[in-house]
């Protein structure tokens, strides 16, 4: 029994790790919290279904779509957007990012209705089991190994490539990026279409494993923040850790207290963490 | 009258020894500098005076008080004033209402109102040379007046001891010159100065005793003459042409 | 000197005199409408004072509405307590609350600030979801008010009217105090503030509380008008957008920025619900955008202007682009 929480858990929290990563590297390299995060998370979501009900795309396939089209979608809204106010107070544009939120989320509802809907894959229901003690679904095994393959590709990108490290500079210090010739405002759409495309990612893998609506985002922006927030900003490290710690402690608490704590087990370790350690686990560079 | 007094400071920061037992006395009336390479310890000194840092090791005593450990704002309150070495105004208040903050809130703060407190800035304003940029905002100012600034804020709190922290770094010569003449002014109104600097001229024509850090450690410590002269100092600080540079 | 102070005088009291005598010209749906933007106007002033005077951007406020709802509830409904008493301890309570939840939360900066008071609002929303005595998501009924329809109506509009005057005449006194000056100096130079002499700490926690009090007062005059509540609504991060974007649109850091752009938000928001029901609030996506990229300063920045053109937008712009 408890093995079996434990895999729900970690695998819930490779997904809430994935989520993460995109808000961390737009939060660390850019310092924006971005509160539209969920709402691009449904976007992938989103993607994936359409491609999955229409063109009949296996979703796992529609990955790199989904990917694609939402990068793009970070780096023009970055680009032109949000780089107009970005040297504004932060608070400014924690603003923005409230509307764009607004604006997303209601275009899709008016696109698409409130209807809640699935993305129903015919191996959907297929597992394996340990022993007698646990069953592990397929599909969230998949998804969780997708997410460490995703996490290595991003830290490849950041730490091994010339992009990479324009991102970084930037990050640590933006007018001597700029003197070394750094292209500010196109590094920054980069790492916000990172950031985006990974969040895109994240809503691909989700709309395989549970229904999606286009309100739901807002709880993924904020289980986002948790994750952040435990695992610390400055590396791809954070979230994986911050989303496996969520995962398993959700999935125990819930087990423990009953389901409709869920949402209370987060929000407490996330007010406690920045109590106690701000920086989080990982957390340093600031 | 021993002022203000440091007894074998000592400042870890995690493995850095930032300030490495050292003892210090200010007399009243007096100006004591406190020179040293960069990365010697000096602002790191002065801010565990302020209260910024709570010393490791060692005391502070104020007036016969030890303070270590006490809130920058309650040291403030007490009657030592500070300025940053990069100012800190603040920046959307004119510079009227940056030095009223000082008067309502310092030393003398208690019992005043906040007209009373504005009152009292533009006192302090002319007296530093800011009196025809009272209504100007404070991060419209150039450099040399946001310093002139930084001592009005520190002044309007109505201190018996003032730490200067660099006060003079960016100022052309005229600019210093002018800077020499409000620090012995504050002097002469009664307050004790201890006054961080890198600016030899300035140190030489202002202070009446100096010590050093170096690395943390006080290396020299007696009146200006003899400290600038001596063998350590020069070599620690400037290297051997300091002689030929200054007369 | 003497004419300019009178003649703002003047006009306060002329406005306020407006709005004292709004509920006698109009209809029950006009009032009501005025009503909320009165709770909103209260809210979004509450949240100037913590997060436009001090410079702490709180993003969980929606707690305290949500505590005064739940106190006054629980008072009343459980406790047998008049509207009266469970009014004043609704707001006392919110303030506990927040001195309680601010002297570790107020520690952080910034973004840290900001998630802290969400994930407490989030957390609180949670936990009254689950506990008994809250009712859980069933929800508490309240004791109704003895009054006709058209006099409840009356009622709940003076009510918050009455709060709000005295949030902005308390904001207004502190602002002329040395308490509003300390409050200036942290959100201009923390550091800077604490080393003239100014306790940050109590400085920062007395904004909280005041911010908290009022916004529990508007939390409290909601649940007697409403008569039932859910934690949902009355702990929705959504009130919490509402009330900063009012501030911003209005401007933060004015007193009675809050007050226009609830004003005016709240009319944009009916204008287009009326005009475009379905997509309305899409459309109040894009006007957030909108006045956020162009007018930051809000809407009193705007009037305070001498030459106001296209060019006092590219200014907005060319000061914050990248």
């Amino acid at each position: 029994m408890l093995l079996q929480i434990i895999i729900n858990g970690l695998l819930k929290g490779g997904l809430y790790a994935l989520m993460a990563m995109g808000m961390s590297l737009i939060w660390g390299v850019m310092d924006i919290i971005n509160i539209a995060h969920g709402s691009f998370i449904m976007l992938g979501a989103f993607a994936t279904y359409w491609l999955f009900t229409l063109l009949g795309v296996d979703p796992f396939l529609s990955l790199l779509p989904s990917i694609a089209m939402l990068f793009i979608l970070g780096y023009i809204v970055q680009r032109y957007l949000i780089n107009l106010i970005i040297r504004s107070s932060a608070f400014i544009t924690l603003v923005l990012t409230f509307g764009i939120e607004i604006f997303i989320n209601n275009l899709a509802q008016v696109l698409w209705s409130a209807d809640v809907r699935m993305v129903q894959v015919p191996y959907g229901a297929a597992n394996f089991s340990i022993g007698t003690v646990a069953t592990v679904p397929i599909v969230r095994l998949m998804a969780f190994l997708l997410v460490i393959v995703i996490s290595l590709i991003l830290f490849y990108i950041l730490n091994r490539t010339t992009l990479g490290r324009s991102i970084r500079a930037t990050s640590q210090d933006l007018d001597a990026a700029r003197l070394t010739g750094v292209d500010v405002p196109r590094t920054y759409a980069v790492t916000f279409g990172l950031g985006v495309g990974a969040a895109g990612a994240a809503g691909t893998l989700w709309s395989i494993l549970f229904p999606i609506t286009p309100m739901m985002g807002g709880i993924l922006t904020l289980k986002s923040f948790v994750v952040v927030i435990i695992g610390g900003l400055g590396s791809m490290l954070g979230p994986l850790i911050g989303g496996l710690i969520l995962g398993l402690t959700e999935a125990m608490g819930t087990n423990l207290l009953g389901a409709t704590y869920e949402n209370l087990i987060g929000f407490t370790i996330l007010v406690l963490v920045l109590i106690i350690r701000p920086k989080g686990i990982l957390g340093g560079t600031d | 009258m021993v002022i203000l007094e440091g007894r074998n400071i000592t400042k870890k920061f995690a493995g850095l020894v930032a300030v490495d037992r050292v003892d210090f006395k200010l007399h009243k009336g007096e100006i004591l500098g406190l020179i040293g390479p960069n990365g010697a310890g000096k602002t790191t000194m002065v801010n565990v005076i302020a209260g910024i840092y709570a010393p490791t090791e060692g005391d502070v005593f104020f007036k016969e008080k030890n303070i270590s450990g006490l809130k920058p704002y309650q040291i403030g309150r007490l009657g030592i004033g500070r300025t940053f070495q990069i100012v800190k105004p603040f920046p959307g208040m004119t510079v009227r209402e940056n030095a009223s903050v000082g008067a309502m809130f310092g030393a003398r703060g208690k019992g005043r109102s906040a007209r009373q407190a504005e009152k009292k800035a533009e006192e302090i304003l002319d007296f530093v040379g800011l009196g025809d940029q009272m209504d100007v905002r404070a991060d419209q100012l150039n450099v040399a007046s946001r310093k002139r600034l930084e001592v009005a804020k520190a002044l309007a709190m109505g201190p018996d001891v003032v730490l200067f922290d660099e006060v003079m770094a960016g100022l052309n010569f005229s600019e210093i010159d002018r800077a020499i003449d409000l620090i012995r002014k504050v002097r002469d109104s009664g307050i004790t100065i201890l006054i961080i600097e890198h600016v030899m001229r300035a140190i030489k024509r202002v202070c009446d005793r100096i010590f050093v850090l170096h690395h943390g450690q006080k290396i020299a410590d007696g009146s200006t003459d003899a400290v600038l002269a001596d063998e350590n100092v020069i070599q620690a600080y400037l290297g051997k042409r300091y002689k030929a540079l200054v007369g | 000197m003497g004419n300019y102070r009178l003649k703002n005088y003047l006009i306060c009291s002329l406005i306020l005199l407006g709005m004292m005598l709004f509920p006698l010209f109009n209809n029950n749906f006009v009032i009501r409408f005025g009503t909320d933007i009165l709770m909103f106007a209260i809210m979004a002033s509450a949240w100037n004072i913590i997060g436009g005077y001090t410079g702490y951007a709180s993003f969980g406020n929606v707690v305290f509405f949500g505590i005064g709802a739940y106190v006054t509830a629980i008072l009343m409904e459980k406790a047998g307590l008049n509207f009266a008493v469970a009014f004043v301890l609704s707001g006392f309570g919110a303030a506990l609350f927040a001195i309680l939840i601010g002297l570790p939360v107020l520690r952080l900066r910034g973004h840290y600030f900001a998630i802290a008071t969400l994930g407490v609002a989030e957390a609180m929303k949670a936990l009254v979801q689950n506990l008994e005595l809250t009712e859980g998501n069933s929800g508490i009924y309240l004791p109704m008010l003895d009054l006709s329809v058209k006099s409840q109506y009356y009622f709940f509009f003076y009510m918050m009217l009455g709060t709000l005057v005295v949030t902005l005449l308390v904001t207004y006194l502190i602002l002329k105090a040395k308490f509003g000056y300390s409050l200036i100096a942290i959100r201009e130079d923390e550091d800077a503030a604490n080393s003239v002499g100014i306790n940050t700490t109590y400085a920062k926690t007395m904004a909280f509380a005041l911010s908290g009090f009022f916004t529990g007062l508007a939390g409290s005059i909601y649940a007697y008008q409403q008569a039932f509540i859910k934690p949902g609504p009355v702990f929705t991060v959504g009130t919490t957008v509402k009330m900063i974007v009012m501030a911003v649109f209005g401007g933060i850091g004015q007193l009675f920025g809050p007050l226009l752009g609830a004003f005016c938000i709240e009319i944009i928001s009916e204008v287009l619900s009326n005009y475009f029901l379905a997509i309305h609030t899409l459309f109040f996506g894009a006007v957030v955008i909108l006045a956020i990229v162009f007018t930051p300063k809000g809407m009193i920045d705007i009037a305070s202007q001498k030459k106001f053109g296209l060019a006092y937008f590219l200014q907005n712009i060319r000061e914050n682009r990248v």
